[in-house]
């Protein structure tokens, strides 16, 4: 500490001497011993500015010695500006209790790095490894590489189960229709909700409950409503279970569908195929699980509007759907697009519907599987590698698609 | 476009379970004459703003009828009105840039874009903000986004403008240099003009006819100057002028008005106990003059001088009078006598504030 302090003091006499020495250059070259001094002292300059946040906007070195200055600005206002004319002592308490704020923060960060930064980078770096088995302690990986990412796009996994690009269809078809209809419906719903004054806080409630529930439960109480139970005997003789759906749709004389048996409905060919009976339960899931909460959030944004500017449409002569879709939705766009990004990311996430319609299998073998359902099945299996191949791609592609909606918000979305 | 308000009544229900019904509007009737800028001026709750949104139709009225023209509006849409109005915060469409403000109503009629653009610069222009046509509302002044409600209100060449106190937003400069815009505007334009306001000052200034109203009764209408100088009943004598009038308690004893001893003015009425309203400006000072009013202070104004003083009968704590600053008054404070300009001076009936 003691030489530290006389290595310090040595720099701050050398200041003046070093002008000097840069006056005269020319005729006298600093020695060797001088010059490594000087640019340690430099160095040390520099961290000290940088520690004390001072000096940064002075052109050149460190100014020392500067007396406190009062500013008079054009309109008569004195700002006194910050004196850095300060012992190191006096500097180092400053820069203490400048920074602070950390301490109050560290708890969560802590956790957060325990949690959550810590295995997404292990996620990252165990993705690379080739044939990562971890209970071989002797001989976990085989190797580094895109091994990994490799197999799981080409479904060359040698596991069977799904197919990473069916799983990646599913996702995006189911979510890609899901969001924006719900949206939609939930825009339409708040509005009617808005525009009723009796009942409002009963239906509000009402509407409200299904958040509330489970999501597993609501799966299963779903797939009762598709499921057909019985054989191909009993529902050709008329004894089988069909379901709630079928049942209204025979009403209609349709024959029953096999909504949560997708092989029934292949259309199309090769390893993707679509599977629309199928998808449009999942879709009327995640629709309908998903409304509650996008009600709500559209609810009170729609209670936050200025009633005035609804009557300055009818002045103006807007129709009602004009005043829905050039006065309100726009009054509104930021709790939209709030509503299509969360949506978006929560749907390629999504899992639990799937499981609670189509059970853990979810589907014949994973064939109705989701981006998650990927994931989970390979650790399921004990193949980690592909599973944190699958989540770094599945990340990437969240990345990019909130990406590109953010961009898209941006030019739409008016803030008031 | 000619008004004719006729009996127009609006209640609202009571906030109390079977409690009387609020009326704001109470048995109006009024012939409005085309092409006139009409003031409706009141105190706040007089139910001038409820009038105007039952013109607009946005408010449906509880009885009565109004007309445009002789046609029959009362249960017509406020799209089907043809008409402008200007709300007090103006309703700018935060989302639209001034432009799509403007058109909006126009895009509403199905006019082509090239003819909407050109009228919505048209309209622009008339209130000289054809340069801001691109810019959010959010990014103009107070007194910027008053002219564009005011150019959205007249794009679609409305029978009526309404304005609902348009001047309430804007700060004392901008109210003045504001008032002299709308009656600009109104004048280029000949369009029927009803306005609401609670500033007196405001009303007088830039209305053809004068509408005064309190707690939903129609108390006086006329041109501004006339009510002025002959208000029908105390609260119209109140509320018009700046400072306003001095009120006195008195009486009419044997052909004379008196504050309390001293006789004021001869008049030709029966004895009975009377109000006695004296302007401002109605106070001479004379040594051998008929009132005697006990001067506090005066303030020094420039072009004249204010004296504020005591008076035994007034029914206000100070009676403030206003003389020309060319008089000189013998002192500072102190008793001094006044008389009075019989025309300033105004009698009102003890029981009803009616005028004698």
């Amino acid at each position: 500490m003691a030489k530290k302090k006389h290595g310090t003091e040595e720099a701050e006499k050398l200041e003046p001497a070093e002008n000097g020495a840069e006056a005269g250059r020319k005729d006298t070259k600093p020695s060797a011993g001088q010059k490594i001094k000087n640019a340690f002292v430099k160095s040390w300059h520099k961290v000290r500015d940088w520690f004390v946040g001072a000096g940064r906007t002075v052109k050149g070195w460190f100014v020392k010695k500067k007396p406190a200055e009062e500013e008079v600005g054009p309109d008569g206002m004195r700002t006194i500006l910050p004196n850095y004319n300060l012992t190191k002592k006096e500097r180092f308490f400053r820069f203490c209790r400048s920074q602070s704020g950390w301490l109050f923060v560290l708890p969560a960060v802590i956790l957060l790095c325990i949690f959550t930064l810590y295995p997404i980078g292990n996620a990252f770096v165990r993705a690379f490894m080739e044939n990562y088995t971890p209970m071989n302690k002797r001989h976990p990986y085989d190797g580094w590489g895109f091994e990994n990412f490799v197999r799981v796009l080409k479904g060359d996994t040698g596991m069977g189960g799904a197919n990473f690009l069916q799983c990646l269809l599913n996702t995006f078809t189911i979510t890609i229709i899901s969001v924006p209809v719900s949206i939609l419906l939930a825009l339409l719903i708040a509005v009617a909700l808005n525009s009723i004054k009796r009942v409002q806080k009963a239906y509000q409630t009402i509407l409200f409950l299904p958040y509330l529930t489970n999501a597993l439960a609501m799966g299963a109480v779903f797939a009762t409503f598709f499921q057909i139970i019985g054989t191909r005997t009993e529902i050709n003789e008329g004894v089988a279970n069909l379901g709630l759906i079928n049942d209204i749709l025979g009403w209609f004389k349709i024959p029953p569908v096999d909504w949560l048996n997708p092989n029934m409905h292949a259309w199309g060919s090769g390893t993707v195929k679509f599977y629309w009976a199928s998808y449009l339960a999942v879709i009327i899931y995640e629709v309908w699980s998903g409304l509650p909460f996008k009600i709500l959030i559209l609810f009170s944004a729609l209670q936050s509007v200025n009633k005035q500017y609804y009557d300055a449409a009818r002045i103006d002569g807007a129709s009602r759907s004009k005043i829905l879709w050039k006065i309100t939705a726009p009054l509104i766009s930021p709790m939209l697009s709030y509503l299509f990004i969360t949506g978006i990311m929560g749907g390629m996430k999504q899992y639990s519907a799937i499981v609670g319609l189509f059970g853990p299998q979810m589907g014949m073998d994973y064939n109705m599987g989701t981006m998650v359902g990927y994931i989970y099945q390979y650790i399921d299996k004990g193949q980690t590698g592909y599973a944190f191949a699958g989540s770094l791609l599945l990340f990437l592609i969240i990345m990019a698609i909130t990406g590109i909606s953010n961009l898209v918000s941006r030019k739409r979305v008016t803030y008031t | 476009m000619k008004i004719s308000i006729r009996h127009l009544t609006k209640a609202f229900p009571s906030r109390v379970k079977k409690g009387a019904p609020v009326i704001a509007v109470n048995d109006m009737n009024i012939e409005i004459p085309s092409g006139k800028l009409i003031g409706l001026l009141g105190p706040s709750g007089c139910g001038k703003s409820t009038t105007l949104f039952m013109l607009s139709g946005l408010e449906s009225p509880t009885s009565g009828q109004i007309l445009f023209d002789e046609q029959d509006v009362t249960t017509l849409a406020p799209e089907r009105r043809g008409i402008g109005l200007v709300f007090q915060n103006y309703s700018l469409y935060p989302h639209m840039t001034v432009e799509q403000n403007i058109m909006f109503p126009l895009t509403n009629m199905r006019i082509p874009k090239i003819e909407a653009k050109a009228k919505a610069l048209d309209a622009a222009r008339l209130v000289q903000i054809e340069d801001l046509l691109a810019r959010k509302p959010s990014e103009l002044s107070g007194g910027q986004q008053q002219r564009v409600a005011i150019a959205r209100a007249l794009v679609k060449m409305p029978n009526v403008l309404l304005l609902d106190e348009p001047l309430s937003n804007l700060d004392a400069r901008l109210r003045l240099q504001t008032r002299e815009e709308i009656k600009r505007i109104q004048r280029e334009t000949g369009i029927t003009t009803v306005f609401v306001t609670h500033d007196q000052e405001e009303a007088m200034s830039i209305c053809d006819i004068m509408v005064v109203m309190k707690l939903g009764f129609v108390q006086q209408i006329g041109e501004p100057q006339a009510i002025y100088d002959d208000p029908a009943n105390l609260f119209v004598a109140n509320f018009l002028g700046t400072p306003p009038i001095n009120i006195f308690k008195g009486r009419i004893e044997n052909g004379q008005a008196y504050i309390g001893d001293e006789a004021i003015r001869a008049v030709e009425l029966e004895d009975q106990e009377i109000f006695v309203g004296i302007r401002p400006e109605g106070f001479i000072y004379d040594p051998e003059g008929a009132l005697t009013l006990d001067v506090d202070h005066i303030e020094v104004m420039g072009r004249d001088k204010s004296v504020v003083s005591r008076h035994t009968s007034s029914t206000k704590p100070t009676v403030r009078s206003i003389i020309d600053s060319d008089v000189k008054l013998p002192a500072d404070s102190g008793v001094m006598k006044f008389n009075v300009k019989p025309n300033k001076v105004f009698l009102f009936n003890a029981n009803e504030e009616r005028i004698l």
